[in-house]
């Protein structure tokens, strides 16, 4: 997902009258993208949300010190956002590549077993007790992922809940509109 | 599957930045600091028995890269463009990496939890993962050695030397701002 383009910034301007611009337009990307990443089935809105945040945390951390106690606590917030959203991610990630691997032992195993059968002529032998095991594992291990996911996701909508409670929004764009203190 | 090590590198404080500084002379000292973050453990990524190097190193990549993108339009147009393509080639590679690292470490721990056929079967995929943790390791490897031969450290320094040599000029000469340019660095 690009980042949209933000214009009218100028390089000789103060540094907190761009900041307010970039900040502002990452933060109507975040919240664009929240509807749709709340529902569950829906991966890649969640992809697109986490990249936001990912975004908005970055440019906190660069240019919260222009926004006084509250650009820094937002950036918490959405490394906070950031990383609930991730771990949902990783279960996204990791549940395919553990059916990946099933898919690579079970072809391996039928063309080992079809190749036995057209050797000795008959059927193929039946699948090893161990291997059973193996495929049983794989399966249980698979599953987790996908159990571990349902609960990261709670777990992520909670997050946003809390988020939306505090009036993060609110908040952070009344942060952009104070004039700046002179401290770093 | 987020990892058990929590040593995430904090950013490194950058002094004296004021909120009132013209946009391009934080990019300056912004882009200096964090282009040197990313080399800061740049002989101990490759090792594989300490993952949190390369986690420290590809963090460094994430906030250079937020700091290029959001000080592109301070910053000399192509020279800026050539350099995130690289740090973003560089990203990806300790991404694929990371992905193994983080994945071997939960899944040892899910294993110790296991016995007998469940365990083996989990063991086994460790080891499947491990071999693509060495080969994500070779391409990392490489991407690296590309990284130095371009001398992208240098060029990043330049770069903040050149946002840092335009304010200064601007600052003995009485300028207000410059031309308006969008965050892609078109004007």
């Amino acid at each position: 997902m690009k980042a949209k383009r933000v214009h009218g910034l100028h390089p000789d301007a103060p540094m907190f009258v761009n900041a307010a611009k970039i900040v502002r337009a990452r933060t109507e990307e975040l919240y664009a993208l929240a509807p749709n990443a709340l529902d569950e089935s829906n991966a890649k809105a969640l992809h697109d949300m986490r990249i936001a945040a990912k975004r908005l945390r970055y440019v906190l951390e660069l240019t919260g010190f222009c926004f006084g106690p509250y650009g820094a606590k937002a950036a918490r917030r959405m490394r906070e956002l950031q990383d609930a959203i991730g771990a949902v991610h990783d279960c996204d990630v990791f549940e395919p590549r553990v059916r990946a691997d099933i898919g690579t032992l079970r072809a391996e195993d039928a063309r080992r077993l079809a190749a036995g059968a057209l050797a000795n002529g008959g059927e193929p032998a039946a699948v090893p007790r161990a291997r059973r095991a193996t495929y049983g594992a794989l399966e249980a291990l698979a599953i987790d992922q996908q159990a571990r996911r349902a609960i990261l996701f709670a777990q992520f909508r909670k997050r946003w809940a809390a988020i939306e409670r505090s009036d993060f929004r609110d908040r952070l764009l009344a942060a952009l509109e104070q004039p700046p203190t002179d401290a770093a | 599957m987020r990892s058990n090590v929590l040593s995430v590198a904090r950013a490194r404080p950058i002094p004296d930045l004021h909120a009132r500084d013209s946009y391009r002379s934080v990019a300056a000292k912004v882009v200096s600091v964090r282009a040197e973050e990313v080399f800061a453990r740049d002989g101990e990524v490759l090792a594989i028995d300490d993952i949190d190097a390369l986690h420290d190193m590809r963090v460094a990549t994430r906030r250079l890269r937020a700091a290029l993108e959001i000080f592109g339009p301070c910053l000399p147009r192509r020279s800026c463009a050539a350099a995130l393509a690289e740090i973003k080639q560089l990203a990806d590679a300790l991404g694929e990496r990371r992905d193994r690292d983080v994945q071997i470490q939960w899944l040892t721990e899910y294993a110790q939890a296991r016995s007998g056929a469940e365990k083996a079967a989990v063991l086994g995929l460790v080891w499947r993962l491990r071999d693509e943790q060495t080969t994500a390791n070779e391409v990392l490897a490489r991407t690296l050695a590309q990284v130095h031969e371009s001398d992208l450290r240098g060029r990043l320094q330049k770069l903040a030397r050149r946002a840092d040599g335009h304010a200064a000029k601007r600052r003995r000469h009485g300028h207000g701002h410059a031309g308006a340019r969008s965050a892609n660095g078109q004007r």
